[in-house]
């Protein structure tokens, strides 16, 4: 598509302020966690690290299992990423294609479960987990996790699939195939934007997620991410060097994977199927 | 035949019983496991209360205490155990809460009263502290034991004192001339005269309650009912706010928080300072304090007239009404309350006795010398206000003062708007 | 449309149901697996919500519940901190969700540029994403800090003698947290719209250019009306949680000063968690509920039709 930035300088200086936008806390956290806590509160204030130190990560990785939480985190959020992205397809599906009579009061019945504080519905969900002897387990979250990606997952699905034009499926089905088959071997890859939007959303939901890791998965083995973080914390003190550090080792993975995805995200998968 | 049909049935389901109760009471000799909630946050000390936990399962063989950290901040604890306590959750056994918690906590049926396992509530308490005795027994029973004590003190830089020759100032005005005195001889732009918590964190609390309680005036009566003096409120808000426009307390104080205190008062920034027991190790300790050495402790300052008062905090140990194991974790309370653990904390981790005998024992005076200064702070000091509702009495409080030291609100207002919204609450 | 009618269909059994089903059966099979979940984790909750809402039930005084029918709702109504809270909210919701569209738009339209090197921008953009909310609240918290704060220092290094202390001002903290949410969630937003972007076929742009359009009539006559449905998708969700905004309040100023900056999820957390208020808080949120369908009611209708 053409844009409507005219010129290689304009289009150079729109860049730095997008890149500047979004890494400006990143890097701030990264210069951080090379500090000492005392220096923080120098006047006036520092930017580069006076003397870099990497105790800071040393302390974040001893004094909790920054790992094991990582890899809890990692496992929750994409188990709940694909269940999601499943669920949410079938369901997206059934809203875009087919006939169905109250479509609109099906879709609003799965957007409107988004609509509640999720304070308020703590206990319960708690009192669930607790019935099922699920508490301190994946399962735990990622079940919830689903339901709470389901509304935006179906609802930008929804929107890919109505934008595809059915003349593909129904080529594919005069072919021989079924219609689940169209919708796994047609509908789908060409929404492939979609649904890698919709995954990347549904992930780093997941990831993200406190409240509920809070309350549902308080051992240490099943523990996620952002409890942890939260737990280098004392009752007086937020030692930000620290947690800078923490947070560094958070925010890596994802980076990386969003690099990694960034061209199936954004990248021209269906220009070749839409052209013309 | 429906007859010898349910005469085996009976005889069925007796055999069952019996057995059943056998084998619960087979269990129950053979193994018993005691959670433990506690914050992970460092003022609680969970690795100095492991030894408690280690030395009770060593008298107790069958017992194994395992600790639940639910949070690092009392806010997050609050939000766990506001989950786990509604869901009426039997998982956790025994409670380390805030000094403040268990008034609302009792009242909220969450607490198992220690009454049938530790014995009258004046006989058990009498050894400790008054405040605490106080804190702990609602509506006659005892809902917690005090496990360790904390009061807010007032730290000061020593060595500038003496450099300017100024002595220990023993009313608020005293402080406030003297630290104007010395800012001024030490012309350091960034040294603040005294530091005090005004964001909207429960140490708010005590910054309304430190200047009010010094005029001789109290929050509320015996039976919880709000006895608020407004103008005495009035005048203790004002007296931060002229500190503030005399340069002796910094402007942005609505956003200064515990920590920052300490870490200000660690780079030397800082002249006086309110803080909790815990900030004398950080300068004392910490690699990166400067102030190591320079540091000496006091009462807080009276208001002329008035007397001299403080916040006490400290953290108590109470039994969950919904745990299934009360007689043994009532045990492992009293274990941890014991006169002999109040003293190994003290000696181990500077942590202030609830028991004021153990304050002049010689052992803890050789460990931590600074705790004869600071016994009689504690002992002078006062608990906030108790109520099943503290939840609320303290958000207004804290929420208010902020407010008016961020200069959005006036005293006036600010004193009023405590008054209507607690008097509500408080009755 | 029905291809299927074609096919001979050798008797109705169950097999030749499920592999060859009709619209109905369809639809229920494939909506099954979101409904069983959603009655699974959310039906009880919302249920006892909702039931909650018609007691006076609170655990400070013992947690037992007094049936009061429509009293809480009333109250409700006259609760100057409830109007207050809601103002707030709506406010936030005014001013972010255009705010995180345009530049969620302006960001979208940057990483679709063919840059040589395409990483730098499209990480850029999905990078505050990686940071979790509650961190990029108190991030930005600490940016503002009015002494130890990189924005109040860069301030007066270009001169300015005394900087606002941004968090201690109700109008100052209000837009400090709005810029925090705009920043945060025009990722979002960019994702979305980006997506979107990508499925416009290039053949449309060229079409224009051959008739003479300028970029910015492409732009408004093109980009727009086909990137409609992501769009709408984008507002709701914006919206949505906008409305439920806590997190990025509660660790910059916790609704400070005083309560100028106390959203309605703040004030339904506080009053459900510290208050322990159970019955007057599901009050709050059955409210808070029903605004929100109010206001994505008309974006939703808009998405049922499109077929």
């Amino acid at each position: 598509m053409k844009s409507i930035f005219e010129g290689p300088a304009l289009r150079l200086i729109a860049a730095a302020i997008v890149v500047v936008n979004g890494f400006f806390p990143a890097v701030w956290i990264l210069l951080t966690s090379l500090k000492t806590e005392t220096e923080l509160v120098s006047k006036p204030i520092t930017y580069l690290p006076d003397n870099a130190t990497l105790a800071n990560y040393v302390q974040a990785f001893t004094s909790q299992p920054l790992l094991k939480y990582l890899g809890n985190s990692f496992i929750v959020a994409m188990a709940s990423t694909v269940f999601s992205l499943l669920i949410a397809s079938l369901a997206a599906y059934a809203i875009a294609r087919l006939n169905l009579k109250r479509r609109q009061l099906i879709l609003t019945c799965i957007i409107a479960s988004s609509m509640f504080p999720l304070v308020t519905l703590l206990v319960p969900i708690f009192e669930t987990m607790r019935t099922l002897n699920l508490l301190n387990t994946y399962t735990a979250l990622v079940l919830p996790y689903v339901v709470l990606n389901l509304p935006v997952c179906t609802l930008v699905l929804v929107g890919f699939f109505q934008s595809i034009p059915k003349d593909l499926e129904n080529a594919a089905m005069i072919d021989g195939c079924t219609r689940m088959g169209a919708l796994w071997r047609v509908v789908v890859p060409l929404a492939a934007p979609g649904v890698f939007t919709a995954g990347i959303l549904a992930f780093v939901n997941a990831w993200d997620e406190f409240l509920l890791a809070l309350s549902l998965n308080s051992n240490p083995n099943f523990r996620t991410l952002p409890v942890g973080i939260s737990l280098y914390q004392g009752e007086f003190s937020f030692p930000w060097p620290v947690i800078s550090a923490a947070l560094v080792v958070a925010i890596v993975p994802i980076a990386v994977l969003i690099a990694l995805f960034q061209e199936r995200v954004v990248g021209g998968l269906t220009q070749g199927g839409l052209k013309g | 035949m429906k007859r010898r049909q349910s005469m085996i049935t009976a005889a069925l389901s007796t055999l069952a019983l019996v057995a059943g109760l056998g084998a619960s009471t087979l269990t129950h000799a053979q193994s018993t496991t005691l959670r433990v909630f506690s914050g992970s946050g460092g003022s609680q000390r969970p690795d100095l209360m492991r030894k408690l936990y280690d030395q009770f399962q060593a008298k107790n063989p069958g017992v194994t205490v395992e600790v639940e950290l639910g949070g690092a901040t009392s806010e997050l604890q609050r939000q766990y155990l506001s989950t786990v306590l509604n869901a009426k959750d039997p998982s956790i056994d025994i409670y380390l809460i805030d000094i403040v918690n268990p008034a609302q906590y009792y009242g909220a049926r969450w607490l198992e009263p220690l009454d049938a396992y530790l014995g009258k509530p004046a006989d058990v308490m009498k050894p400790y502290l008054p405040v605490y005795a106080t804190s702990n027994v609602i509506d006659g029973k005892i809902a917690a034991m005090p496990g360790f004590a904390d009061a807010m003190f007032m730290y000061y830089r020593k060595d500038l004192l003496d450099k300017h020759g100024v002595k220990e100032p023993a009313t608020w005005d005293e402080l406030a001339a003297a630290a104007a005195k010395v800012q001024k001889a030490e012309g350091n732009p960034n040294l603040q005269g005294l530091s005090i918590q005004g964001a909207p964190i429960e140490g708010a609390v005590c910054t309304f309650l430190l200047p009010y309680w010094s005029q001789g005036k109290e929050f509320n009566d015996a039976g919880g009912k709000l006895t608020l003096d407004k103008p005495a409120a009035v005048k203790g808000l004002k007296q931060w706010l002229a500190m503030v426009d005399q340069g002796v307390i910094k402007k942005n104080v609505a956003e200064v928080k515990t920590g920052d205190t300490v870490n200000e008062f660690k780079a030397g920034q800082v002249l006086f300072a309110i803080n909790w027991g815990f900030a004398w190790d950080r300068f004392k300790d910490d690699p990166d304090s400067t102030v190591k050495g320079k540091v000496g402790v006091m009462p807080l300052p009276t208001t002329a007239g008035g007397r001299g008062a403080t916040c006490v905090g400290g953290w108590q140990w109470a039994v969950s009404a919904f745990s299934r194991n009360k007689a043994i974790a009532a045990k492992l309370v009293q274990h941890l309350s014991s006169p002999e653990a109040s003293k190994f904390l003290a000696a181990e981790g500077s942590l202030l006795p609830t028991y004021q005998s153990v304050y002049t024992d010689p052992d803890v005076v050789k460990a931590v010398p600074w705790f004869k200064n600071a016994a009689e702070v504690v002992v002078a000091g006062r608990s906030r206000p108790q109520s099943k509702d503290y939840g609320q009495v303290s958000d207004v409080i804290r929420t208010t003062t902020s407010a008016v030291l961020a200069r959005t609100k006036t005293p006036e207002e600010g004193a009023a708007e405590i008054e209507s919204r607690l008097t509500r609450v408080m009755r | 449309m029905s291809t299927h009618q074609e096919h001979p269909v050798a008797g109705t059994t169950t097999w030749d149901r499920l592999r060859d089903p009709s619209e109905k059966t369809l639809g229920v099979m494939l909506l099954a697996p979101a409904f069983l979940l959603l009655a699974l984790i959310v039906v009880y909750p919302i249920g006892k919500l909702i039931w909650n809402s018609f007691f006076d039930l609170r655990l400070s005084g013992g947690g037992e519940a007094r049936f009061v029918g429509l009293e809480n709702y009333a109250l409700v109504l006259r609760d100057a901190d409830f109007w207050n809270a809601a103002g707030n909210t709506v406010l936030i919701v005014l001013i972010t969700v255009p705010a995180a569209l345009v530049v969620g738009m302006g960001l979208a339209l940057l990483a679709n540029l063919p840059f040589k090197r395409q990483w730098p921008v499209r990480l850029a953009l999905l990078l505050p994403w990686a940071l979790p909310l509650a961190f990029a609240g108190l991030i930005f918290a600490w940016f503002f800090h009015s002494e130890h704060g990189v924005v109040n220092d860069v301030l007066r290094r270009l001169g300015g003698n005394e900087p606002q202390m941004w968090l201690l001002r109700p109008n100052w903290a209000f837009a400090a947290i709005c810029l925090t949410i705009v920043w945060k969630t025009s990722s979002f937003m960019a994702l979305i719209l980006l997506a979107g972007l990508q499925m416009i076929p290039k053949s449309l742009y060229e079409a224009a250019e051959v008739d003479g359009a300028t970029k910015w009539q492409q732009f408004w006559q093109i980009t727009i009306p086909m990137l409609m449905p992501s769009i709408i998708v984008a507002l709701i969700f914006r919206t949505i949680t906008a409305l439920q905004t806590f997190d990025i309040p509660y660790t910059m100023t916790k609704g400070g000063p005083g309560n100028s900056t106390e959203t309605l999820a703040m004030l339904i957390h506080k009053t459900t968690i510290d208050y322990l208020d159970v019955g007057y808080g599901s009050t709050l949120a059955v409210c808070m509920f029903v605004l929100s369908l109010l206001v994505t009611g008309f974006y939703l209708k808009h998405i049922g039709k499109n077929a």
